[in-house]
């Protein structure tokens, strides 16, 4: 995108008043959606981001600045305002980049915005008739297909200088079944970082009947009565009660700066011993896969919790900084208006010991929480909240009837200790996960699990 | 490129192309934000950044392609991309483009001041010394924060309308991690840089927020009556809005779908949306399709008096567009949002107010809305946290209950509202405010 020569040029002028270290992150990104609503192709969108961020370090202090402004005159004045910001030494300073190649181990075999238009469209339709003719007191599909072709440079003080393309596509379907006056939805959005391909993983015609049959489900369901239960979470997007809970206090984000009661932890049995979790940015083709982050470090598998020892954090450039421990591959941003930080990838709580069949078979009373929906947490206090997409009542070990409207809630460190079973079907789901660098897609994953005791909201 | 060279490369395109209809949205913008951590400065920010929408009507289709690229042959690559998705669209674009004639209101906001950024830094390290002037129990990971920004938006369209407006404030933050024993606790408060702001009041109130918490207590599971702050309930009233669209409720996706003239919530609820409320620094004008704004009743006295529309929506409801056409940024397609959403104040003071509701418990956060309510179905199940009100007085922090409910439900079962607005600083498209809401009673899941 901007020349070598450019490069080089820009980040001497980052580091001209004093800094001790800059990097250069350009990306050009074509966003591609098409939504259908009623039964017809609502509107498609096109959309291309373009533009550098400049980041520059002394010790752990940090300025950034980016711009759309891409012409040489734009960069320049964008790397003299990060130069501005650090100090008002005039150090001239020549940096040499050397260009460096990766592997690319996620290859894409059908570029999503290389299809012809008409086969795009016709996939959002054949999901979206599925769930339309799933039942009839399915009133309203909302269909989508979107499609991202992100390809970023990095290059840095180091020498470092190297590039990426990442693709990745996602189908989703939203059906809203109506009774008695009374509305109720169902979703499904799988995605992965491919290209149309996916979508031999993912049928459209499943996709749309699935949404239409969790809105079905809903429509039937009576609330969920509230208090502290025994709950098992189903696997997939279940996996969301470990990315809030407990991932998001292990990034450096939150420990660098003493905003983790993970913080000070490493060694130490946070959950009990069939807890194992994994944050793993090399899986081919996963959602939250990349070849390079957006710091132009390699993604790696992390190791978090090892039979419930605490071994690893997420840790970019800034946060190995503070903390005094390596990187490991985890730095991530929306888009170069985002200065980065450590974030998830692909996260997910391994398959552990116990039958999934035990699992159930063991709950005297309690919820069955089928689907999950999303959640936040605040990364000091661990404390969560999840919203229950698909839930059922389980009495005497066996599944009953559905109930909605629930939510858990609870602390981190608590529900580590209090998972203590750990079923063999580790399955992952897409989300976009939403921080300080953005929004960014992510994995969440595990098996069936159970937890002892957590509150349940409802009525 | 500057704006008339756009124009004119547009034009020239639009023309080539034999497309006769069309309108453009450019927004360009910039930002300086200074945060301090622990003790120092640790981060300086600043962005420039800029982007085009292109938008045309093809075979009665409405077609559209972005970009931040600004170069010549960026915009004719989109003219031809939004022509081409025009054709492959299949609904019928009803609304078409503004054609102009309205009479535009005039902005009350007081002019915006950019800060330079040795003021941010000065007053971003002004407020960490007075939030560490609290004490001993301010802990690593405490923040403060300054920014200016501006943004400003150009609409035109083959009909001849040209638009114009700039809006931009300055803010500043604090949040500071209080520590005590073990225990540790954040939480935060905002004030917009300007004639009113009273850096003493961000900080005692940043730290007083967070202080509190500490030492918060449970709570049984059970019915309690709740009354929900200024804070909370623009929260509330954010994630809901869409159901007020008129596109959700063409979609099917709002109970209000059919409600206009209907009593919907209780006498004493009446939200309005005023483009121009005095004392709101974010102002427009037009709206995103360039059609004139206006202030106007959503909700009076209980009874619906309309939903919001843009050209499109309105077309189909048979009306004029309420100006409402909105953008989340310069891309994608135009939508529906109010621009200063408040439900608006009743006649209680905050004190006579927890007094009516006797026990209780005030709601002063609810978490996860984005997953645990749904706007299509009015119902919610969110974690929460908050303060017992008892024998009128609010009392112990309360943590770790969930909060459940239906919000048409809530609009109904509104008791009483205190007598002041509280409206938040904008954070997009749109500014909410409310004063403190007692809504009856509700279910609250606790740890017993």
């Amino acid at each position: 995108m901007l020349e070598k020569r450019l490069l080089e040029r820009i980040l001497g002028i980052a580091i001209s008043t004093g800094a001790d270290f800059a990097e250069v992150y350009c990306e050009v990104t074509r966003n591609g959606g098409i939504h259908l609503i009623n039964g017809e192709i609502d509107d498609i969108s096109d959309n291309t981001v373009s533009g550098v961020g400049i980041r520059a370090f002394l010790g752990t202090r940090t300025v950034y600045a980016s711009t759309s402004d891409t012409s040489e005159a734009g960069v320049v004045k964008c790397a003299v305002s990060v130069a501005e910001a650090m100090g008002d030494k005039s150090l001239p300073q020549n940096v040499v980049i050397r260009e460096k190649i990766f592997p690319n181990i996620h290859p894409v075999s059908r570029v999503p915005f290389d299809a012809d238009i008409k086969e795009r469209t016709d996939i959002v339709h054949e999901a979206c008739s599925a769930a339309r003719e799933y039942d009839e007191r399915i009133v309203q599909v909302i269909g989508g297909l979107s499609m991202v072709d992100h390809t970023i440079w990095v290059a840095n003080t180091e020498g470092l200088y190297t590039s990426d393309r990442h693709l990745r596509s996602r189908i989703m379907v939203n059906a809203v079944a109506s009774a008695g006056g009374e509305n109720q939805s169902g979703h499904c959005s799988p995605g992965r970082g491919m290209g149309l391909e996916f979508l031999t993983l993912f049928p459209p015609k499943d996709v749309g009947r699935e949404a239409a049959r969790q809105a079905i489900t809903n429509l039937t369901a009576d609330y969920c009565p509230a208090g502290q239960m025994t709950v098992a979470i189903e696997n997939g997007f279940g996996g969301v009660i470990f990315h809030e809970a407990c991932g998001h206090s292990l990034e450096a984000t939150s420990v660098a700066v003493g905003c983790s009661p993970m913080r000070g932890k490493p060694g130490q049995a946070l959950a009990t011993e069939n807890v194992t979790a994994i944050d793993d940015g090399t899986i081919p083709g996963a959602w939250g896969s990349v070849n390079i982050d957006d710091e132009g470090h390699p993604t790696q598998r992390n190791v978090l919790i090892e039979h419930g020892v605490l071994k690893s954090y997420m840790i970019d450039r800034l946060g190995s900084r503070r903390m005094g421990m390596p990187v490991t591959g985890n730095s991530r941003r929306q888009s170069y208006r985002f200065e980065p930080t450590s974030r998830m990838t692909n996260t997910f709580i391994d398959n552990g010991p116990d039958k999934n069949e035990d699992i159930i078979a063991s709950i005297e009373y309690g919820l069955y929480a089928r689907s999950m929906g999303g959640g936040s947490v605040d990364p000091l206090t661990g404390s969560f909240n999840f919203a229950v997409d698909e839930g059922y009542i389980v009495r005497n070990g066996k599944i009953c009837e559905p109930v909605r409207g629930a939510s858990l809630i609870g602390t981190g460190s608590q529900i580590l200790m209090d998972i203590d079973m750990v079923g063999q079907n580790l399955d992952t789901a897409q989300g976009m996960c939403g921080s300080s660098s953005g929004s960014v897609p992510t994995d969440v994953g595990q098996p069936l699990i159970r937890v002892s005791k957590i509150t349940v909201g409802g009525r | 490129m500057n704006f008339d060279e756009i124009k004119k490369v547009i034009a020239d395109a639009a023309r080539e192309a034999g497309i006769e209809q069309y309108d453009v949205y450019y927004s360009t913008g910039s930002s300086t934000d200074v945060e301090t951590l622990n003790d120092e400065i640790s981060n300086f920010s600043s962005s420039v950044s800029g982007g085009l929408c292109f938008r045309c009507l093809v075979d009665g289709k409405m077609g559209l392609a972005s970009t931040e690229l600004i170069t010549e042959s960026e915009m004719r690559k989109i003219v031809a991309a939004a022509a081409d998705n025009a054709r492959a669209t299949e609904k019928l674009a009803e609304g078409g483009f503004y054609h102009g004639g309205g009479t535009y209101g005039k902005k009350n906001a007081p002019e915006y001041k950019p800060l330079s950024a040795a003021e941010l830094k000065k007053l971003a390290l002004e407020i960490k010394d007075k939030i560490y002037a609290k004490g001993d129990t301010i802990a690593p990971g405490t923040q403060t924060g300054t920014s200016t920004g501006s943004s400003t938006v150009r609409i035109f369209n083959s009909f001849g309308v040209d638009l114009e407006n700039t809006n931009g404030l300055s803010e500043a933050y604090a949040i500071p991690v209080v520590k005590i024993g073990d225990e540790a606790e954040h939480d935060w408060d905002v004030q917009e840089i300007n004639d009113k702001f009273d850096m003493q009041k961000l900080v005692d109130t940043a730290y007083e927020k967070t202080a509190s918490r500490i030492g918060a207590g449970y709570v049984t599971t059970g019915k309690y009556n709740i009354i929900i702050n200024p804070e909370t309930m623009r929260g509330l009233l954010s994630t809901f809005v869409s159901a007020f669209t008129g596109k959700s409720a063409q979609m099917g996706l709002s109970l209000l779908k059919g409600k206009e003239g209907e009593k919907i919530a209780s006498d004493v609820v009446t939200i309005t949306d005023d483009p121009m409320r005095p004392g709101v620094s974010i102002q427009a004008t037009f709206d995103a399709e360039g059609v004139p704004t206006y202030k106007k009743n959503v909700i009076e006295n209980g009874v619906l008096k309309t939903l919001l529309y843009n050209m499109d929506t309105a077309k189909k409801q048979g009306i004029e567009s309420t100006g409402n056409a909105s953008k989340g940024g310069y891309s994608g397609a135009v939508g529906t949002s109010p621009f200063a959403f408040c439900l608006e104040a009743g006649k209680y003071t905050e004190d006579e107010l927890f007094a009516l509701a006797g026990d209780g418990i005030l709601i002063t956060e609810l978490n996860g809305m984005h997953a645990g309510a749904n706007p299509t179905t009015g119902d919610f199940s969110l974690g929460s946290a908050g303060f017992l009100i008892e024998n009128g007085i609010k009392t112990k922090a309360v943590k770790e209950f969930t909060v459940a409910g239906n919000f048409y439900t809530l609009l109904k079962s509104v008791v009483a509202l205190s007598d002041k607005v509280d409206v938040g600083i904008s954070g997009g498209a749109t500014t909410f405010g409310s004063p403190y809401v007692f809504v009856g009673q509700m279910s609250i899941a606790g740890k017993q």
